[in-house]
């Protein structure tokens, strides 16, 4: 015990020391800070774009555009009103706030006077080689369109912009003339325009209800489908750490037996004791680094939902399922056996290498390996009862990461328990043949061309030793 | 009659079906100085391997402190592998208190010899450097510190001359006879004879897996038949002048005169060929009595094809 601890300490203190960890630790936040403002800052940041809309039929497609981009805005209004709603109940100050900011739709297209409705006169304005002025200073136009209806009745658009890739205006406005020459057809067909507004307005009152409920509380609730979204993100997320600390294993591993330190250390110590001290100090880097990210991601959580439990508030009831012990643990524990498995693994490959470049033969197998279980993972997020899934979720080497993922669906107790069995006893395994190999690298009597041999038919080269 | 530290009973060792040590036997005495010779490929790796308990034999025993190499065992001695490294992105002090502490030494005494020892070797200033910024000289002093720093009482050095210019060379050489005259057990291997030759109190000798002797310097240096070396300056032919005083044979002349070697046979001495030349009217230009040493001995005893490397290299 005195050597593994010395050397997880050892370990724990080589990481802790380098400017790697630190950043490593300051990445997760400074990442999710960076996810959260970078939407808003790529919204705020896109450019104003200026067209000039020439309705050649005398105003009737421009009012229809007019029209319907009003209704957009009031449908956004309201979908946010509804989803303010389910998280903080019926507020009066948030409906209030909602109600100040009718315009929910972005604003990034203008419509402007540029002094002429003539294309040759427009165009250098198209092109770069005029400006008009706009409120944010002088700019080009980005679009000049021009709508026009045939004698057929059939209604045209001449979208002219030097940009090709924005198609938003253009998407946008064709939309609109659909939906007018839609609506036209049929009043032209002797329907009533207010039958048509009354038809557009229809939708069905959709609940969604679980049957293994009755009355009131069958109705499923945004608390319930957030561990589904909660789990695939913590799968996502221990497949990470996972993988950033195995691969510091490996580094490690392959610069101890650079550093011909190993022979030294076994003069002490056993191999057991060196693989173990290895895991465990490793172990504790990417604890401590679970134990900031994680703790204060909970406790960030904790304190929101307090906040809103005490204001009696429905994101109470949707934090609360972020926070479920039922979700942490078994995701704790996915990670403990995820992490031997893979860091014994590694760790045996280090010992079998005596450069990184060494170690890509290797690792090519193990990188698709562990590749594998990020697209099964989102496939269990769209189904969850795919029979690829299922089967997936029973190779150990998967299970820390399907499984998490397929948690809160209703796995049934032989899945759970069954592939968790077969998950510790592969790790057992794990362990037991990456110790196996490590003792033999360790001292040089097996390298890559060993395991390359164990996979060919042919004979098989091993080291020899004098 | 003192005590064995540790014993080596018939012990082989095989790496894929080629024999790396073979039936090997030995023991070495506690306050006494050993040597393990023998060319490259000899298996002196191994066995040493094997008496630490890093290797497994396929069949003999090992007993260390007299019993299996255990970690209790283990931390009674200090071990200096042929490959040396110590981690070089560490402070020097901090490696010589992980490798003390590894071997029981509290974490403030194993600091406090640290500390100490470095002042002994010289190093008093690097302490708190990292290793990677020693010259190879000062980073295997720093190696050799972790390797006593515990204070065994029993030392093993794998080729510890390897890699050092003479005069790292000589001051190893000191700290072998230091510890060695503070009580301590030491056990090194080295194919250079000339060092186990000042040093040692006691040989084994291995050539291709085998032991090919055992016993003191004197003893390998007295399996070696004494020479003399005669230089003529008359016309005579030694041969029948010196029957039956062992093997006479003519060499190439050097300046004008005959120059003969005669590898005496047992119960003669260098003054009876001086006595029988003188006799014989021989005019002597030279006579000489040519001291042998262990590499004598070595060429002797295992044939000069086993000076040469074995088929597979040691590691």
């Amino acid at each position: 015990m005195r050597a593994i601890y010395l050397i997880a300490r050892r370990e724990f203190l080589s990481y802790v020391a380098t400017w790697g960890f630190w950043l490593s630790l300051a990445s997760v936040p400074m990442f999710m800070a960076l996810g959260i403002g970078m939407p808003i800052l790529i919204e705020n940041s896109q450019p104003t774009r200026y067209y000039v809309l020439v309705d050649e039929t005398g105003g009737t497609l421009e009012a229809a555009i007019e029209a319907q981009a009003e209704a957009s805005r009031a449908e956004a209004l309201e979908r946010t009103r509804e989803m303010a709603r389910d998280m903080f109940g019926s507020n009066p100050q948030i409906e209030a706030a909602l109600a100040s900011q009718p315009q929910l739709s972005d604003e990034r297209y203008i419509r402007v006077d540029a002094g002429s409705t003539d294309l040759d006169a427009l165009r250098p304005y198209l092109t770069g080689g005029a400006s008009i002025q706009t409120a944010d200073g002088e700019s080009g136009l980005f679009a000049a369109i021009y709508l026009r209806q045939s004698p057929s009745g059939a209604i045209e658009m001449d979208y002219w912009s030097a940009n090709v890739s924005d198609s938003g205006l253009r998407s946008q406005i064709r939309n609109s003339l659909r939906d007018h020459m839609q609506t036209q057809y049929l009043i032209d067909n002797g329907v009533d325009p207010q039958l048509i507004e009354t038809a557009d307005d229809l939708s069905p009152a959709v609940r969604e209800l679980n049957p293994e409920r009755t009355g009131d509380t069958a109705e499923v609730t945004a608390a319930e489908r957030i561990p589904l979204v909660v789990s695939a993100m913590t799968a996502f997320g221990l497949w990470v750490i996972i993988f950033s600390v195995v691969n510091m294993l490996l580094t490690a591993m392959i610069e101890e037996k650079g550093n011909k330190v190993l022979e030294m250390m076994l003069a002490s110590t056993r191999h057991h004791e060196i693989l173990t001290g290895k895991l465990a100090g490793v172990a504790a880097v990417s604890a401590t680094l679970l134990l900031v990210w994680g703790g204060m991601a909970i406790l960030g959580t904790l304190g929101v939902q307090q906040v809103a439990a005490s204001a009696d508030l429905p994101i109470a009831d949707i934090l609360a399922a972020v926070l479920d012990p039922g979700l942490l643990l078994p995701a704790l524990g996915y990670f403990i056996i995820g992490y031997l498995m893979y860091g014994a693994v590694f760790l045996a490959i280090g010992s079998l290498c005596e450069t990184l470049q060494d170690a890509q033969t290797l690792m090519s197998p193990m990188m698709l390996i562990m590749m594998m279980p990020l697209f099964l993972v989102m496939m269990a997020i769209d189904s969850p009862d795919s029979p690829i899934v299922a089967i997936a979720s029973w190779v150990p080497l998967w299970t820390p990461f399907i499984m998490l993922a397929r948690l809160p669906q209703d796995v049934g107790m032989f899945d759970i328990v069954g592939t968790t069995a077969a998950m510790i006893g592969t790790a057992v395994f794990v362990i037991w043949g990456s110790g196996v190999l490590f003792r033999m690298g360790a001292l040089n009597q097996a390298n890559q061309d060993t395991v390359k041999g164990w996979f060919s038919f042919g004979s098989k080269k091993t080291p020899a030793e004098s | 009659m003192s005590e064995t530290i540790l014993e080596l009973s018939n012990v082989s060792k095989t790496f894929a079906g080629k024999p790396a040590v073979r039936d090997v036997s030995f023991g070495v005495q506690r306050g006494r100085i050993t040597g393990f010779l023998g060319p490259n490929g000899a298996g002196k790796t191994t066995s040493l391997r094997m008496s630490l308990g890093i290797l497994t034999p396929d069949s003999g025993s090992v007993s260390l402190f007299g019993g299996r190499p255990r970690p209790a065992a283990l931390d009674r001695v200090g071990f200096l592998p042929e490959e040396r490294g110590i981690y070089r992105k560490m402070k020097v002090i901090d490696v010589i208190t992980f490798f003390a502490r590894l071997k029981g030494v509290g974490a403030a005494e194993a600091r406090k010899r640290g500390l100490e020892m470095l002042e002994e070797f010289d190093l008093p200033d690097v302490a708190e450097s990292k290793v990677k910024t020693l010259s190879k000289g000062m980073a295997q002093k720093v190696q050799i510190i972790s390797t006593l720093v515990h204070e065994p009482e029993f030392i093993i050095l794998d080729e510890p001359f390897s890699g050092l210019d003479p005069v790292n060379q000589n001051a190893l050489e000191q700290i072998v006879r230091r510890q060695a005259e503070a009580g301590r057990t030491v056990l090194f291997s080295t194919h250079v004879m000339e060092h186990a030759e000042r040093l040692c109190d006691q040989i084994e000798l291995v050539a291709k897996g085998r032991k090919v002797f055992d016993g003191s310097v004197k003893d390998a240096l007295g399996e070696v038949p004494r020479r003399v070396t005669v230089e003529v300056a008359s016309d005579h032919d030694l041969r029948p002048i010196l029957t039956g005083m062992g093997q006479v044979a003519r060499e190439a002349p050097v300046d004008g005169h005959a120059v003969w070697t005669i590898d005496l046979a047992s119960g003669t001495d260098a003054q009876d060929v001086l006595k029988a030349c003188v006799d014989g009217g021989v005019k002597l230009a030279r006579f000489e009595p040519v001291r042998a040493h262990l590499h004598d001995a070595f060429v002797h005893l295992v044939g000069a094809s086993a000076t040469a490397p074995a088929e597979t290299e040691t590691v």
